[in-house]
């Protein structure tokens, strides 16, 4: 079905409102960054705010802590997805149990998963009362460092939680069509099933993999909710700070606020930017190599 | 406070209390983009404020005033040559708010698993001794967690050393050094060797009914009689203070400068204000009453004196006089800031 310009406008104009109120938003909150606020009385655009929150220690701190948590949380879901990927591609349909497990952390909330990960992994949690009645006296202390701790090990479990299954709900369909195809092609033609999955399946279906990966170190990056309730008290994640300034009684430090979350915005546009970079070359080298 | 205030004064006053139930945070960033876009007829009528907030509503001329003076009950049964009425965390009243209620800071434990009771900051290091790793607080900015540091800091300096300090982060930072220094001591002691704190109040609370606690605060000095009745803590939780005191801060009424119905709100406050309503709150919602005990006729005593506000508590009067006030607004989010960079997981060298 081919629609006609003015259809296709009509049909973007929902869109088109909902990225105004958008960009209304984030334009307000640059603004208050570069200290322009009239409500209070700030009209000089200023760098001020920028310099004075990258040059504290307690900003930096949380931006390793965010670009750390963000980097983790993608590489391990990434690599646990694609490896349950591998597991089940050779079947026509994921065993119920399978389905089951995936389907439920996509649609409980990350507010939940907080919550379950404290029942469970805290040092008085489930699991601790679980070992402890077994006869293990001393697993308390194992289970000291799960949530709460300095590393974000909490907050990374839960994101595994929930992104490993987005993982393999975004890539498994492509991937088993292709490993069915050119995958078993390259086993009849002596490659192992392994082989054929890591040199064949793998490579075919980077682009849907790399944009799955995108989507979870984007959100993770900047989501608030999960180091705030499972986070250590430091050092805190770019939002949580944020969140802090934001909430400062004096309306005159909202552009602290403000820069911190344009620090958010920025780093997230270069990733944005190398993504798309990176997936136009590699369409245009596709393109390429068909017609050779 | 639905079920009798509002009722009220819809029957005698044809008022239409609707309440909403929101962060102060949120309520200030209404008035501030309503101002920014010049709306005189606001929907915010009533907002319960005070500390810095007020003092952030005042600066910007968010409020309404001076009305107090207006209100006959005020007039009547306020104690107006009183400190905490006269001044919101050091910041000068001048009408524009009326007292709504005491708040306290109080120290809970449950008596059936510590018998030592620490009533300063001394006592209180030996019990984070005796009970390691069960004791431990909210971590700031959470206004408990930020009260209860503000209290330490008052068992180390006198709380008139705040009264006109400089609002500067080197200031704040030496005068508060000895009850920073005792942090860091008390630190090895804590939950999770002071390297992490509960994130919240709320947090704490469950970690004391789970018992992985055995310490729990709430700047509300009743809350405990309404946690026990409600069976989330055992009979034996008993509140208590440290003998040099503890903070207290009145609560207050504001109107929106740019409220519709002002009118409307000061017959409300007013009527927030009568002996026989604070009576009713404080036998409700278990909080400090705000009149003057001795201005009440005996009849209206009566009212107060037949409340008894339940299990756990400390009686009013012993609360009343060993009340620590509040420092200057502007001090607690430089304290808060401080708390983060120089007493988390550190300890004393």
């Amino acid at each position: 079905m081919r629609s006609s310009k003015k259809e296709i406008i009509l049909l973007l104009i929902p869109q088109f409102i909902m990225t105004l109120f958008l960009i209304t938003g984030i334009l307000n909150g640059l603004l208050q960054s570069f200290g322009v606020m009239p409500s209070v009385g700030l009209l000089q655009p200023t760098f001020a705010y920028y310099q004075e929150v990258l040059s504290s220690s307690m900003t930096l701190r949380s931006l390793f802590f965010s670009l750390w948590l963000a980097f983790a949380s993608t590489l391990l879901s990434g690599g646990i997805g694609l490896w349950i990927c591998y597991l089940f591609i050779n079947q026509d349909q994921l065993p119920g149990w399978v389905q089951r497990i995936i389907r439920i952390p996509i649609i409980v909330p990350h507010i939940v998963v907080a919550l379950f990960i404290i029942l469970l992994f805290t040092p008085t949690g489930w699991f601790a009362r679980i070992f402890y009645a077994l006869g293990f006296e001393n697993i308390q202390n194992f289970f000291r460092y799960w949530v709460f701790d300095p590393y974000g090990n909490g907050i990374i479990l839960g994101y595994l939680w929930k992104e490993i299954p987005f993982v393999i709900f975004f890539t498994l369909a492509l991937m088993r069509q292709i490993d069915t195809s050119l995958g078993e092609a390259a086993q009849t033609l002596g490659a192992s099933r392994f082989q054929s999955f890591l040199h064949v399946t793998l490579p075919l279906c980077k682009k849907t993999i790399v944009s799955a990966l995108f989507i979870i170190f984007m959100f993770t990056f900047s989501a608030y909710e999960m180091p705030a309730l499972l986070g250590p008290t430091l050092p805190k994640s770019l939002p949580e700070l944020a969140y802090i300034e934001y909430t400062h009684p004096d309306f005159a430090n909202r552009p602290y606020a403000m820069a911190i979350n344009g620090l958010i915005l920025i780093i997230s546009l270069i990733i944005s930017l190398i993504f798309f970079y990176w997936s136009e070359y590699s369409s245009k080298k596709e393109k390429k190599n068909e017609k050779k | 406070m639905d079920e009798v205030y509002a009722v009220q004064l819809e029957e005698n006053y044809n008022i239409t209390l609707d309440r909403v139930p929101m962060d102060i945070e949120e309520v200030l960033n209404i008035l501030s983009t309503e101002k920014q876009a010049g709306e005189t007829e606001g929907p915010v009528d009533m907002i319960w404020i005070n500390g810095e907030n007020f003092q952030t509503a005042m600066e910007n001329d968010f409020l309404y005033g001076p009305f107090t003076h207006q209100l006959d009950n005020f007039q009547d049964y306020v104690d107006e040559e009183d400190p905490e009425h006269q001044q919101d965390f050091g910041y000068p009243i001048d009408g524009h708010e009326a007292p709504y209620g005491k708040a306290q800071f109080v120290l809970i434990k449950d008596e059936a698993v510590t018998e030592e009771t620490p009533e300063n900051a001394e006592e209180l290091l030996e019990f984070a001794q005796t009970y390691e790793g069960q004791v431990t607080y909210p971590a700031l900015p959470d206004f408990t967690g930020s009260a209860f540091v503000r209290n330490i800091i008052y068992e180390f300096v006198d709380p008139s050393e705040f009264e006109d300090m400089e609002a500067d982060k080197e200031v704040v930072a030496e005068a508060i050094e000895p009850a920073f220094e005792y942090l860091r001591e008390l630190n090895p002691y804590l939950w999770n060797e002071g390297q992490t704190f509960p994130s919240d109040q709320p947090q704490l609370n469950n970690m004391f009914m789970d018992g992985e606690v055995v310490l729990m605060m709430s700047y509300g000095a009743y809350d405990v009689a309404v946690a026990i009745e409600n069976g989330e803590y055992p009979e034996t939780a008993q509140s208590f203070i440290f003998e040099n005191g503890t903070l207290g801060n009145t609560n207050f009424i504001a109107i929106a400068g740019n409220s519709t119905n002002k009118a409307g709100a000061m017959v409300a406050i007013n009527e927030m204000l009568s002996p026989e309503m604070q009576a009713s709150k404080y036998e409700q919602l278990r909080t400090l009453p705000v009149l003057d005990h001795d201005s009440l006729s005996e009849e209206q005593q009566a009212l107060f004196d037949e409340v008894d506000p339940g299990p756990g508590t400390i009686p009013q009067d012993e609360l009343l006089s060993a009340r620590l006030p509040e420092m200057p607004g502007e001090l607690v989010p430089i304290i808060e800031e401080l708390w983060l960079e120089e007493v988390v997981g550190q300890y004393n060298e």
